[in-house]
């Protein structure tokens, strides 16, 4: 259960472009065709391996409706990387990414990494976006690009692990304060500066909260 | 308050002599300074003193102030102290609480000024923003205000919060604050709002509040702490309570590792004791690890939280603690159900415990010692009822669980000395005290659910009654002890124990049908008209079991078949008095209680009577039984889906196939027809036309055949003109007249030459005709061909109409006959 580092992910975009799919592929390597609408956010976390480090990513899914889209504005401070997913069979959910990136630009830290997803890439027949335009938008965003498909799984490892790695070079970099956790990253365990086998010295570390177990 | 009179006197000046102002012209006089004075130190005295009697004139600050308040909030925001002040009197004008120098009728003052300082959703963002201010004298009254409101109007609150952007968040920096007092308030803060929010709640573990909380809990020394360790633990089970998103997220992060210091328990603790403090705090969180895995949750989050808690040696601790000597009774109790929903359904969890030993000499089973303590009319009510809850939660879908405890009341080979929980559940189940009887019998009778095995078993159990006399059967002597105790409790206890082993269980019923006086109990029991004090339980109960009986029947007892109960029944109660006695239990308020949930709740011993696993068989059975007897349902209750039985739904269902079977060929039959119709129509407008370019030709024809007649005259005319013999020319010898013969005869000849030029193209134009009219006949002979074949046609798709049943039959072949005139034709025959 040990991990280097814990990242938090959020899942946004329109309703039904398959955000709580997605998720559900990722963490569960199963594909639901009929699912409710997802009632606020919902959680979902899996260990990863970077590098040869583990990675522990918890996600949480958002919800599409406008209704929600207020509730949706609380996660953005507190998250590492954002999904942000488009359906390519519907031109208007690809028309709402500049609201969606505006939102997440305004509303969470500058570092957070976004990956532009166009979702849905089993159904090319009913293709609506095409690939260059998604390519484009994201180049002209400063996003990373990638079109998944969360009922045949395609690419949707590569979504999530992608992002973590563009996540993990930043902090090697060193732009991102992995001390600060309203960032969405923290540190595991056994790389907290204080000893773990030692409760009771874990409360020096200031708001380390791992390091007292 | 003297010096508070004298702050007044320095504010407003001394008052006029004579004249004594009100409270409500203070105010008012007040607010009209803070709205009006240029002088910022002016301002803030007056929203001090405003302050101070913001509790004695609450009505009138909050009616009249509100806005000039609400202005200095927004005007002076960069000066702490009048910040401060107007934050307090907006505390204490919100508060829910009567304060302590208001008179009683100002109850829903507080809500009502609340709801007016909401009703501007930018009044929260405001104060919402003065969290971020540092100063104490500004942040510590905006916690204040805002915990004041949320009390006041929780809901309005709540969601207002929810649309400002980073108001939780704002929120959850508090929780790191060093100041204690802010952390606190900020925490308490907390626990009101996310109350029944589970968005709230997302928001806030979202932003690490299980990690602050921890924190803040193992800054404080665990459960040693003081009271903020259980205000964390209780803003914790805020957010995992019914919050399935979040149980996964503790799960997921760990944060159930991170619970495990809290269970240590203190080697001195016997020195030490209990302070209440502490017993609150253990409270609180093993209030958080049965949320964790409370039977209410989706199972899959109950097995993977009960596996953590197992791997994480939390199940090992709690029963540490069950174990060790004095714990007090209630935290007793509470480790009792913890341990039982942490070991619920889950096998290896409940192997785990039964095999957990007390450390007594020599050492027992913890089960053992538990349902020791169950029959101990001495120990507390309610740790008897965790005790069995618990045990029942260790029966729980496990087969072998309650073989081994069906199998300490065998008759066994070795000679066992020791108690065993068999022995003690027997014991108790025909001891004295009617509670431990129920206990038991419920104990007894969740050994047998779902186990058709165990029920065979438990009938080998033999019992020696009185020395000497022949040992009886278990279930002879619950029907003799059903007959002998006065209690009802034990009464319906043993009734339960019954229903639950002679459901699918055709044995049991044929042993209980021999027990003398068994039917006569129940019979008369059933056929009883009148009922106090929850008796109407016990005749239902009785009822249930006749029913069972007869259900279960495999009719090997002579006088009590299938048929012979059925009538029995149905002569001796009377059907309709049965089933109002079976329905009598369902619809019972102790019924409802049971059923709600598995966990025994119960204030009082005498309100113990049902039982949850009881109810769900009832549920099925009452069914099952109605329909067994034949009875038809009270049709003045409206007989809906749910209120019939298996069979009539399948039945009905089958039913339902049928009727939309049938409707879906009577749609395609239509769909036929209709196409039919169409391609008649059509054919029918084919020939019309046809018939109607016959005709034209026709005429055409006739015309033709007039106008060649009409040549042919003109032309045998000049035929015979030009055959009519010429007179011989005459040669006279009067020249003049010659030549005058001659120029008539020239003239003759040069006419009869036209006429004759004229004949020739007439002739001409003949054989044009001619052959014209002949082209045309034969036009006419493929059209006439052509319309045969129509007809033939035509006649064809009427025949096959007929087959399909389209058209009636009619031995009229002509298409003209519209269907009005069969309507007509037919229409007296139908009379």
């Amino acid at each position: 259960m040990s991990y280097a580092y814990l990242f938090k992910y959020i899942i946004i975009g329109d309703t039904g472009v398959g955000k709580s799919c997605l998720l559900l592929q990722f963490t569960d390597k199963r594909f639901q065709p009929v699912h409710d609408l997802t009632i606020g956010v919902e959680f979902g976390a899996r260990m990863i391996t970077i590098d040869s480090k583990q990675i522990k990513l918890q996600i949480w899914d958002t919800a599409g409706q406008e209704a929600f889209r207020s509730i949706t504005r609380s996660y953005y401070r507190g998250a590492a990387g954002a999904l942000l997913v488009y359906d390519i069979t519907r031109r208007e959910t690809f028309n709402h990414l500049t609201t969606w990136l505006e939102d997440a630009r305004q509303h969470s830290n500058s570092n957070m990494v976004i990956m532009l997803i166009g979702n849905k890439s089993d159904l090319e027949t009913r293709r609506e976006v095409k690939k260059e335009e998604g390519e484009a938008f994201a180049r002209e965003h400063g996003l990373v690009f990638m079109e998944t498909s969360a009922k045949t799984a395609a690419n949707v490892e590569e979504a999530f692990i992608n992002t973590a790695k563009e996540i993990y070079e930043k902090i090697q970099e060193g732009v991102f304060d992995i001390n600060n956790e309203a960032n969405g990253i923290k540190i595991g365990p056994q790389h907290s500066p204080t000893n773990p086998s030692l409760p009771g010295t874990g409360g020096s570390g200031g708001s380390q909260g791992s390091g007292c177990c | 308050m003297e010096y508070f009179k004298n702050s007044l006197k320095s504010v407003l000046g001394a008052p006029p002599p004579g004249t004594q102002m009100t409270g409500a012209e203070t105010v008012e006089t007040l607010l009209a300074r803070v709205s009006t004075s240029t002088l910022l130190e002016d301002r803030r005295d007056a929203c001090r003193a405003i302050k101070a009697l913001s509790k004695q004139y609450r009505l009138e600050v909050g009616a009249q102030g509100m806005d000039i308040l609400r202005q200095v909030l927004e005007l002076d925001r960069n000066d702490p102290e009048i910040i401060g002040y107007c934050l307090d009197a907006l505390c204490n004008v919100t508060s829910k609480n009567i304060l302590k120098d208001e008179c009683e009728n100002n109850a829903n003052v507080g809500e009502q000024f609340s709801e007016m300082f909401l009703k501007n959703p930018e009044n929260v963002s405001l104060v919402l923003s003065f969290l971020e201010e540092y100063d104490f004298r500004v942040r510590w009254p905006a916690v204040k205000l805002l915990t004041s409101l949320t009390n006041s109007r929780p809901k309005d609150i709540q969601d207002l919060i929810l649309v400002s952007p980073m108001g939780v968040s704002k929120l959850m920096d508090l929780l790191s604050e060093n100041r204690e007092v802010i952390r606190n308030d900020a925490v308490l803060l907390l626990i009101s709002l996310t109350k029944s929010n589970a968005n709230i709640q997302k928001i806030v573990a979202f932003e690490n509040a299980f990690d602050k909380l921890l924190n803040i809990i193992s800054e404080e020394e665990y459960t040693n702490g003081d009271i903020v360790v259980e205000d964390c633990l209780l803003l914790m089970l805020n957010l995992l309570k019914n919050n399935t998103s979040n149980i996964n997220f503790f799960k997921e992060g760990s944060y159930i590792q991170k619970l495990a210091p809290m269970f240590i328990l203190p080697d001195n603790l016997e020195e030490v004791g209990w302070s209440p403090q502490k017993i609150s705090n253990f409270h609180c969180v093993l209030q958080v690890v049965r949320t964790l895995v409370s039977p209410n949750n989706p199972a899959q989050i109950v097995t993977s939280c009960q596996k953590t808690l197992r791997n994480a040696n939390l199940l090992e601790s709690f029963c540490n603690i069950l174990m060790a000597s004095g714990v007090p009774a209630d935290i007793l109790t509470e480790i009792i159900n913890t341990v039982g929903e942490v070991i619920r359904g889950n096998l290896t969890n409940q192997e785990y415990f039964a095999n957990v030993l007390a450390p007594s000499n020599p050492p027992r089973p913890a089960l053992v010692v538990l349902i020791m303590s169950m029959v101990n009319e001495k120990q507390p009510f309610t740790l008897r009822c965790a005790v069995l809850y618990c045990f029942e939660c260790f029966l729980y879908k496990n087969e072998i669980g309650q073989e081994l405890v069906v199998q300490t009341l065998l008759p066994s080979s070795t000679g066992n000395t020791t108690v065993t929980t068999g022995q003690l559940l027997c014991s108790g189940l025909f001891s004295n005290d009617s509670l431990s009887n129920w206990f038991c019998a419920v104990a007894l009778s969740h050994c047998l659910i779902e186990n058709p095995s165990q029920k065979e078993q438990l009938l080998r159990v033999l019992l020696a009654t009185n020395l000497g006399a022949q040992p009886v059967t278990l279930l002879n002597q619950c029907g003799v002890f059903l007959q002998h105790t006065s209690k009802l409790q034990a009464k319906l206890g043993i009734l339960m124990l019954i229903s639950m082993w002679m459901a699918h269980c055709p044995a049991a019923v044929k042993i209980f049908l021999n027990v003398p006086g068994a039917m006569a109990f129940l019979t008369a029991q059933t056929s009883a008209s009148e009922f106090d004090n929850n008796e109407e339980l016990l005749q239902g109960l009785c009822a249930f079991i006749m029913g069972l009986c007869v259900l279960f029947n495999d009719n090997s007892v002579q006088n009590y078949s299938k048929e012979n109960l059925a009538q029995l029944i149905e002569k001796r109660v009377g059907l309709e008095t049965y089933c109002k006695k079976l329905s009598e239990v369902s619809r019972h308020e102790v019924y409802a209680r049971a059923a709600k949930q598995p966990q025994i709740k119960a204030k009082h011993s005498n309100e113990l009577l049902l039982e949850f696993e009881f109810c769900k068989l009832f549920k099925v059975m009452e069914c099952l039984i109605i329909q067994a007897l034949g009875v038809q349902r009270d049709l003045s209750n409206g007989i809906s889906e749910l209120s019939l039985s298996e069979h009539e739904n399948a039945l009905l269902l089958q039913y339902k196939d049928l009727i939309r079977d049938q409707d879906k060929k009577l749609q395609d039959l239509q769909k036929k027809y209709n196409h039919l119709q169409k391609e008649f129509n059509e054919l029918k407008a084919q020939m019309e036309e046809l018939q109607q370019t016959n005709t034209q030709l026709v005429d055409q024809n006739t015309l033709l055949k007039a106008q060649l007649s009409a040549g042919t005259t003109q032309v045998t005319n000049i035929i015979h003109e030009i055959q009519a013999p010429a007179p011989p020319p005459t040669v006279d010898s009067q020249p003049v007249f010659i030549h005058g013969n001659n120029d008539a005869l020239l003239e003759r000849i040069k006419k009869l030459e036209a006429d004759n030029e004229r004949l020739e193209k007439v002739e001409e134009e003949l054989a044009e005709k001619t052959s014209e009219i002949e082209s045309y006949q034969r036009d006419q002979d493929d059209l006439l061909q052509l319309l045969t074949f129509q007809d033939t046609k035509l006649n064809k798709f009427k025949e096959r109409l007929r087959q399909l049943g389209a058209l009636p039959h009619s031995d009229e072949s002509s298409s003209d006959v519209s269907d009005n005139e069969k309507d007509k034709e037919s229409g007296p025959s139908l009379l």
